[in-house]
This record gives structure tokens, C-alpha cells and sequence, in this order.
């Protein structure tokens, strides 16, 4: 059978954004032919891929990923990220049929009104183009889709303002370690430690997946599809008609008469190069696939790149920059009940002071302590049943406490092309990254400070600081959104003001990062592009 | 639109609103609340909405598929719509549908229609329920798909001569000698419930085997297992209250309900009242076993919780598939997650253990099949348990093929089944039984059977014709 070569809509990238849309436009009626530059992969591959791994890698998410060679991602170790700067942009994704949302923890914040104003209320930064009650629908549409489970307590909401809509699903309950720090916090500082809401069946069936089993090996699989992720639906998109072409590496756009987008040029593994055509283009590749395809694709009318006459492409390159305490405390938390992040504190990311630094997000991880504290214990030299001991007083008695910043939207943190090559020959990509003063100043005078008055109240007798931002593989910026064509480069519906039928939804567009997890805000804008594109495409 | 095995003509239930629970006291012959309510319930107990009601579709407005040995038959709608279902129904009309499985124009039903177990429905049940459909049922004036089956069972008529042969079912009248629970559990069983439609084997014109009654038959995919007190193939090693709530809940340490049983159980039993559930367990208790099995030890006394990680965890998945490791390997990757590494599951059931448990415990590997390729769907109160399907389905959790099913069973089999003295698996499933259950189960020989046979007849007339003729030239002659 011959593939097809066109549709009304072609879609690069099977992860989340790219599922979403896809799935309103073949629920609308339109066909959809999607690109996905690595291979699809069973379930049940990807859970023994790690049940496998030494005990070393497991830490690591992408290492039950084994990547491609015509289809690179970053593995621990390796060069593919060239990376220059004060920090690294050391992010972890995958190029996997379903994408990222493969080892995602399924935390899904919402942003605040106040996180889409940072111009107008604090002076810094930019503001969205649009308010949170435009959101506020497409959020929805979001939690619905993905399973999200989340408090009905108007107390525990986040943000803290009523629902325009319930969650599909009440909340996880907590481990025993969380309801600890949850007290703990509540008594010692006042702080409101929220159930998270997060893509997870809570209790029950959901979309046709089962309930969570409390694995806790959310990251770097749910082993059961109780968590979403996109590689979920994809047997239900081609149910409903769409062709998904695996291995198939996109690396040209290719434009025509009024700066359309005419085609896609891909590679397979042989090296041999496809082209398809259609109505609509939408790229969802994450924000360092995208703009590196976008700049691949200069041509005689847009020497910049794709989507590029802003110069903007491939800029404000962003992230949650975290700082993570391990601590040890005198009497045990018991973590690793559930999922693998199930709470959080949110209230310490807004403010006033944002004119002056950064807020913060804080959470205990809730993952399971095994994989960290054997090796700390082998570290001691016990043996035998000291060793096993060990083990265990570790697992019980240490935590994790991360302190997730926001960050600005800076044109110098900058994705470009390498001049070095990956298999197929492509340029690899080239990032620039300094989190910035406004991040620094919090980790200097408010997050760092504000975690050890969590630490020294959970009754820590041994605290590690960590000594340089950690990336949260929350990769945003690089297509951001605005309503200046000359400083931004889609629009309000995530569309490239260069190319009127060319859709970058996405963390690409987004242009502010807020603390919390960006998957929801990135799928709730897949939602807003969705609902443009097909008006677009029934218009056609 | 939507199939459900021919097993769905099981017991189950309207799912009207919360009802009174009721006594099995005669009802009034009026129309009063108490009739109306005493008709929910028995269309409850009846499980009318298995087969009337489509998933999302409108209460018992019909359009379900009901996949039988010959084809699809389709549900009908039986609200009391003028236009398109029953509302034009004269009590007498109801009456010979139930009881003879004739329509209101005279057409056979097909038994699909349990009319031979509603045959033994009471007089004033029988009015109670049609108080309830004329009354407590909104109707719903859409038209269903007809029935299509093949030549030559689409053939109504032929109905006549198989009740002639096979339906004789009569009002059930009390039996002095036992207990009045058992004569309600006998009432139940044998009359609204209709177990008999799924449990017992049928013979070769689908007749149900008297003389086998409820010792387990083939229903689709699935298999419905035997329900005496068979302590071996039967349900004689559970306790009364065991099988009450297995009946309440389907969800025991031993065996657990999937199918068209767990729908029956969330359609139809859950809503019933505990005497009832226990008169149905105190007759089921009593009932005579078969006369053989080749079930030699109990279905629920086989196996212990154990796993073989240690043979491939760590060599990578592919080596893992491509060895002896296979079946545990497939475990590992596809089961484990929820049912434990040594198949131990859940302390709370929800997860069920897979030691000890009756579909691996069996002699009959069907059920092990069909819960790998069709998963569990089972909403009983507020749980709903949910085991993904490893078919062909969009939510598949992962696709496996026949010959995946088949060594996943037989490593199932070998470690938590019955076993021989030397350890070995008596059952080996092979890929070409997966192929069958993911058919939807065995295909009845009775549609070409028939069309030989009619082919047959066709011949028969044509030569006798033919000698007529030449009878009749001889004789000109």
C-alpha cells in the first residue's frame, strides 16, 4: 500500500499538542496526516526497558528511550544539545510516537491571571495577548481530555479563584509522608500544601484507561496507561481516520505563492527523502524541534527561517530553572505511596515582589527513595544486614524539596543551528541560556531562604543545597506569541503571522512560564489553535 | 453500532430509579404504585435493559447487536411507543410475547428473546411488568435496524417447528416439598433471571440441554462456567454467603466476573434484594451436578505466587521475547504492573490474584482468552473495575497477536493452573483458539447445516417432481 502524500492538515509531532489538534480536526471532519520523526513503540516495551535498566540509570527518564539514530534526543552524556552560557539548557525530551508525555509526571497548574500580566502588574516581562478568562475554556477542553483529577474544595483551588468547570476527577489521596508535610507546613508557616491537579486516573476508569495503581513509576512510564500521555490516543486517532507516519523525520518547509506553506519534506531511515503536501500545516515539536525545523527551512522568501521576520524565532528560550534540597530528617516520611509528584506549594509564586525577582513553586517529590539512597548507602561500605538497613532508614528518612522559578522571556537565551551534524546530516541545535538576574535574585533572597524554613520545620538534621539551577525539562519560548508581528512570531491562536496557514501551538508561543508545570497551558492553547485552524479550514 | 454476545440475554436489570424492595407476595392486578414498582423490579431481575438498552442509547428503545452463533440479531425497541415499539401491545399481546415468543403481528421472536425461561414467569408478573413497560418506561418513538440473519434462519417461521421441538416452559408452580426460599431461588433462576440462557450448553438446534442444566456452555467469546454444586466444576467448594456476594458484587478472592456476567451483575443482581440473592444461591446449592467433568480438582485450588524474573530481567526486552522466557517476559511487561509480579494482586481484591483463581483453575481456557483479549468492564456501587483489553481495540493497552495470547496463557497456565502430577499444564492454548475467541468465539454449524439441508430438500422435491411428471407421462402414454 502506498502512503499518502496529502490531507488537509499536516501535522509534525505525535506528542500531546500535536495529538490534540489532531484530534479536533478529525472530529470536525478534516483529514490529518501526521509526522513523527521517531518510532512507535509499544507500552510494554518501554516498562521493561526500564524494569532493565541498572539501578544507575534509572534516575535518568530518557535512558527507556534508547533514541533513534535518524532521530536524536538528548541522552545523559551526549552532545546532542550544544549548549553554551552561564547555564546549561540541558533539557530531556523524547523524539518517540506520543512524544514527551511518555515520562511526564502529569502535573498540570494552571497559570494565574496575574501569571499572564507580568508587564502591566510588575513591570517585568510581557504580557499575554489575551486575559486568563479566554483561558479559562480551553483549560477545560484540556482537563477533559487529558483525565485530570484535582480538589473540589473552593479552599484548594489553584488558581485560588472559583471553577468555571469541575475536574473530571477528584483528587489522589495523599501518601502518608504528604499528609505530614502538608500539617507540618500548614502549622509551621502557613502554607497551603494543594492536592496537585494532575493527568491521572483518581479512583476510577477514565477515557477508556484504567484507574492508578500507585505504581509510582510515573517517570519515566505509567506502566498500566493510568497517567495520559499522548501515545494513548494515538490508536484512537487513526480509528478516527488519521494516518501517522512513524520515522519520518521532517527537515524542510517548504513555502509558496503568498508565503503559504506548500509541503513538508521528510527522511525516513534510509535516508530517502518524501515529500507531503496539504491545506494546513501545524508544527508541535517542543520548542527546540520546532524552531530548529523552522530555521532549517530558510528559502529565498524567508532567508530567516520559517516564521522568522520578527527574528524571533528560536529566541526566549525558557524553563522552570529548580533548585533541589535533599534532606535528612530525625524521624521517617515514608515517601512513595501514589504518584510520583501529587502536591505542591503554589501561594509562594505570587506577589508583589515579582516587580523585583522571581517566584517560586515548592514541592516534596513523592518518588519512591530507592533509587537515590542505595547508592548513598553502598557509600558508607556496610554490608549485609547493615547495609539493607541502611537502605531502608534512608529511603524513609530522607526527601526531595524542589523550588521551581519562573523566568523571563529573554532574546539573548537563544536556540540557533550547529555547525555539527547528527546522523541524517541536520544541524544539531545550538542553545545559549542564562536563567538571569530576576531568577538568581530569588534563589538569593526569597526561594532558598523560604526552603530551608521548610527544611529546618520538617525537623532536618542534614541538609544538601544543590549548587547550580537544574533544568525541569519544561521546554518554552522559541515561537513566542504577541500581537506585534515585528517582536513575536504567532498570534493569539498560536498562528505564524509570516504564514497564514502554518499553526506553532505549543510551550513555544507561551510568553510567560509562571512556576508550575506548562503541559496544561501548552494543550490548552493546542485547543485555542485547534478551534482557529478549523474555522480556518472549513473557511478553505 | 454496538454487539454484545448472545450471552447478554442474561439476567439483568432497568436500572429504573431506586426501588422499594419487594416481597414475592402476589401484586394487586391494577395499576397501583406497588404493581408499578414490583415491575421495575422484576424487569430488573429480568435484565430486559442488557439487550434493549445500547450503551448511551435510550432505556429499552432496542438497537443493540447481539451477536449469536448465526448472526447478529438486534434488539428491539420495547418502550411503549406507538410508532416503533411496543405501545400498541394488548396484555395479551405481552403475554404471548413472553410466553411464546410471538409477536404482536404474529412473527416469531428468535430465542435470543429468553421467552423459554420467561415462560415461567407468574400471571401477576407477568401484568406487573407490563404495567411497568406501559407506565414506567418513557417511550421513545426511533425505529430499529431489523434483524438480518442468514438464509435460511432468516426464516421466522422455522421458529414455529423449534418451539414445537423444544419450548414447553410453564407457569412454575411452588414444589410443597422444599423450602419457600428455594422455590423463590428456583422461581428466580429458572424464570426472570434466565441463567439458563448462558449457563447451560445448547444442543444442535440451540436448544438448551435440560438434562445439562446450568453445567457451563460457550456464550461468544466466553465461557459461561458450570453453576452447580459441582465441587470440582461447579461453585460447591463456596460458601451461601460467597455466593451471595459474588451475585452482589462479582468480585471474590477466587473468581471474579467479566462478560456478560459483569454485566449482568451491574445491571441486574446488584439491584437485587438480599433474600432474593440468597434464595437464588440456596437453589443454585441444591441443584443436581453433571453426570462427568473432565474438571478433576476444584477451578479454584490450583497454583501459588511465584515469578521467573530472574530468568530474563536485565538481558533487555527483545532477548526476553525471543527466549524460554517468552510467556513471563509478556507477564512482566503486560500484567505485572497491576496483579504483582508473583500474581499476587491486591489484598482488597480490586486487582485480582491470579493463583487460585478460577479462570486459570479451569479446564476450559476460553475465559483466560477472552479477560486478556477483551479486558474487564465491571461497575458494581461506587467501584468500577476496569482491566484494559490487549485486542485489537483503540485503548487496547498494547496489541498483542494470537501467537502473544497463546504463550501468555500457556505461562499463566503452567504456573497458576491446573498442572499434572509431574507439574506440567493439562491445557495448552494455541494460536488458533485466540484466533476464534477474538472472532467472537465458535461459529454454530447450524447455517450451512441448514442450507445443506434445504439444498438437499430442493433436490428431493426436484426429482420427485420430475418422477410425477413422468408418472403422469406414463400414464398418458
Amino acid at each position: 500500500m502506498t502512503q499518502p502524500t496529502s490531507a488537509d492538515v499536516v501535522i509534525v509531532g505525535t506528542g500531546v499538542v500535536g495529538v490534540v489538534v489532531a484530534e479536533q480536526l478529525l472530529d470536525a471532519g478534516h483529514s490529518v496526516l501526521m509526522l513523527e520523526a521517531g518510532p512507535r513503540v509499544s507500552r510494554a516495551e518501554i516498562v521493561e526497558n526500564y524494569r532493565n535498566l541498572p539501578l544507575g540509570l534509572k534516575g535518568s527518564a530518557s535512558s527507556s528511550y534508547p533514541p533513534k539514530p535518524w532521530a536524536p534526543h538528548p541522552m545523559p552524556g551526549d552532545d546532542y544539545l550544544q549548549l553554551e552560557g552561564p547555564d546549561a539548557y540541558a533539557q530531556t525530551y523524547i523524539r518517540y510516537a506520543g512524544g514527551s508525555t511518555w515520562h511526564w509526571a502529569g502535573t498540570s497548574w494552571r497559570l494565574t491571571p496575574e501569571d499572564m500580566r507580568l508587564n502591566s502588574l510588575y513591570g517585568v516581562g510581557r504580557d499575554w495577548v489575551f486575559d486568563y478568562d479566554t483561558l479559562d475554556p480551553y483549560y477545560n477542553m484540556a482537563e477533559q481530555k487529558l483525565g485530570i483529577c484535582g480538589p473540589s474544595d473552593p479552599a484548594l483551588q489553584w488558581p485560588p479563584r472559583p471553577r468555571s468547570a469541575p475536574y473530571p476527577m477528584p483528587p489522589l489521596p495523599f501518601s502518608p509522608g504528604e499528609e505530614k508535610f502538608t500539617r507540618v507546613m500548614k502549622e509551621a508557616l502557613g502554607y497551603t500544601n494543594l492536592p496537585v491537579s494532575q493527568a491521572r486516573n483518581s479512583g476510577m476508569p477514565f477515557d477508556d484507561r484504567p484507574a492508578c495503581c500507585g505504581n509510582n513509576n510515573c517517570v519515566p512510564v505509567c506502566p498500566i496507561g493510568a497517567k495520559y500521555d499522548a501515545a494513548t490516543a494515538l490508536n484512537r486517532l487513526e480509528a478516527k481516520g488519521a494516518v501517522i507516519l512513524s520515522n519520518a523525520v521532517a527537515h524542510r518547509i517548504e513555502t509558496g505563492d503568498g508565503n503559504r506553506i506548500e509541503a513538508v519534506h521528510y527522511l525516513d531511515p534510509e535516508r530517502q527523502e518524501h515529500r507531503v503536501t496539504g491545506k494546513h500545516f501545524v508544527i508541535a515539536c517542543n520548542a527546540i524541534e520546532t524552531p530548529k525545523l523552522l530555521l532549517m527551512s530558510a528559502d529565498s522568501r524567508n532567508p530567516g527561517g520559517i516564521a522568522n521576520s520578527s527574528d524571533q524565532v528560536g529566541r526566549n528560550m525558557m524553563d522552570h530553572p529548580q533548585l533541589g534540597l535533599t534532606l535528612t530528617l530525625d524521624e521517617p516520611y515514608w515517601l512513595g505511596q501514589g504518584p510520583v509528584v501529587n502536591s505542591g506549594i503554589m501561594e509562594t509564586s505570587q506577589g508583589d515582589f515579582r516587580a523585583d525577582h522571581a517566584g517560586a513553586y515548592f514541592r516534596m517529590n513523592n518518588f519512591a527513595r530507592n533509587r537515590y539512597e542505595t547508592f548513598n548507602a553502598l557509600a558508607t561500605g556496610k554490608v549485609g544486614r547493615a547495609l539493607d538497613e541502611e537502605i531502608r532508614r534512608r529511603v524513609a528518612c530522607t526527601v526531595s524539596i524542589v523550588a521551581a522559578h519562573e523566568i523571563l522571556p529573554d532574546a539573548n537565551n537563544r536556540l540557533t543551528l550547529s555547525a555539527k551534524k547528527d546522523w541524517l546530516g541536520l544541524p544539531k541545535p545550538h542553545v545559549y541560556y542564562d536563567v538571569g538576574d530576576y531568577t538568581r535574585r530569588s534563589a538569593e533572597t526569597y526561594s532558598m531562604p523560604i526552603a530551608r524554613r521548610i527544611a529546618e520545620a520538617m525537623g532536618a538534621v542534614e541538609v544538601k543545597e544543590p549548587s547550580a539551577f537544574a533544568q525541569s525539562k519544561h521546554l518554552m519560548g522559541s515561537t513566542i506569541m504577541g500581537d506585534d508581528p515585528a517582536t513575536s512570531v504567532v498570534d493569539s491562536d498560536c498562528r505564524a503571522f509570516d504564514h497564514p496557514n502554518l499553526f506553532l501551538p505549543g510551550g513555544g508561543a507561551m510568553p510567560s512560564t509562571a512556576c508550575g508545570n506548562s503541559t496544561i497551558t501548552m494543550v490548552a492553547l493546542a485547543f485555542k489553535a485547534a478551534e482557529a485552524l478549523t474555522d480556518q479550514a472549513r473557511g478553505a | 453500532m454496538t454487539r454484545r454476545p448472545f450471552t447478554r440475554l442474561l439476567a439483568t436489570a432497568c436500572l429504573a430509579a431506586p426501588l422499594p424492595l419487594l416481597a414475592a407476595a402476589p401484586a394487586a392486578l391494577d395499576s397501583d404504585n406497588e404493581t408499578l414498582a414490583r415491575g421495575a423490579y422484576l424487569a430488573t431481575a429480568s435484565d430486559c435493559t442488557a439487550c434493549h438498552t445500547a450503551p448511551g442509547g435510550q432505556p429499552m428503545a432496542g438497537g443493540l447487536e447481539i451477536a449469536s452463533p448465526l448472526g447478529a440479531i438486534i434488539a428491539t425497541n420495547i418502550t411503549p411507543s406507538k410508532s416503533h415499539g411496543i405501545g400498541d401491545y394488548s396484555e395479551a399481546d405481552f403475554v404471548r410475547a413472553l410466553r411464546e415468543g410471538i409477536r404482536a403481528d404474529g412473527a416469531n421472536l428468535y430465542p435470543a428473546m429468553p421467552y423459554t425461561a420467561y415462560g415461567h414467569l407468574s400471571d401477576a408478573d407477568i401484568h406487573a411488568l407490563y404495567v411497568y413497560f406501559m407506565e414506567g418506561v418513557a417511550p421513545v418513538d426511533t425505529p430499529t435496524a431489523e434483524t438480518a440473519l442468514p438464509f435460511p434462519m432468516n426464516l421466522r417461521v422455522a421458529m414455529k417447528g423449534w418451539n414445537l421441538l423444544f419450548h414447553d416452559a410453564e407457569p412454575l408452580e411452588d414444589d410443597p416439598e422444599r423450602s419457600a426460599e428455594w422455590n423463590r431461588g428456583r422461581y428466580l433462576v429458572e424464570g426472570p433471571g434466565h441463567c439458563s440462557s448462558c449457563h447451560t450448553p445448547r444442543g444442535f438446534f440451540m436448544q438448551e440441554r435440560d438434562d445439562q442444566a446450568l453445567t457451563g456452555a460457550q456464550v461468544g467469546p466466553w465461557y459461561a462456567p458450570d453453576i452447580t454444586p459441582d465441587v470440582a466444576a461447579g461453585i460447591g467448594s463456596w460458601r451461601h454467603d460467597e455466593l451471595v456476594t459474588y451475585l452482589r458484587t462479582g468480585k471474590l478472592d477466587q473468581a471474579q466476573a467479566a462478560g456478560s456476567m459483569a454485566e449482568a451483575i451491574e445491571h441486574s443482581f446488584q439491584h437485587l434484594t438480599e433474600d432474593d440473592l440468597g434464595a437464588i444461591a440456596t437453589y443454585l446449592e441444591a441443584l443436581p451436578t453433571a453426570e462427568s467433568s473432565s474438571q478433576a480438582r476444584s477451578r479454584f485450588d490450583h497454583g501459588e505466587p511465584g515469578d521467573e524474573l530472574a530468568s530474563f530481567r536485565g538481558d533487555g526486552y527483545a532477548a526476553g521475547l525471543s527466549g524460554d522466557s517468552r510467556g513471563a517476559q509478556l507477564y512482566s511487561a503486560n500484567c505485572s504492573s497491576c496483579h504483582q509480579a508473583d500474581g499476587s494482586g491486591t489484598d482488597d481484591g480490586y486487582y485480582p490474584r491470579l493463583y487460585q483463581n478460577g479462570v486459570l483453575g479451569d479446564v476450559n481456557a476460553t475465559n483466560l482468552i477472552a479477560t486478556i483479549l477483551y479486558g474487564v468492564d465491571r461497575e458494581v456501587g461506587d467501584e468500577h473495575v476496569f482491566m484494559p483489553p490487549f485486542g485489537e481495540q483503540p485503548n487496547a493497552f498494547n496489541a498483542l497477536n494470537n501467537d502473544d495470547v497463546a504463550v501468555l496463557a500457556n505461562y499463566l497456565l503452567a504456573r497458576f493452573g491446573e498442572t499434572d502430577d509431574d507439574g506440567h499444564p493439562i491445557l495448552q492454548v494455541s494460536a488458533d483458539e485466540v484466533q476464534e475467541i477474538r472472532e467472537g468465539g465458535p461459529r454454530s454449524p447450524l447455517i450451512l447445516l441448514a442450507r445443506i439441508g434445504l439444498g438437499v430438500g430442493v433436490v428431493v422435491l426436484a426429482l420427485l417432481g420430475l418422477w410425477l411428471i413422468r408418472r403422469r407421462k406414463a400414464r398418458r402414454r
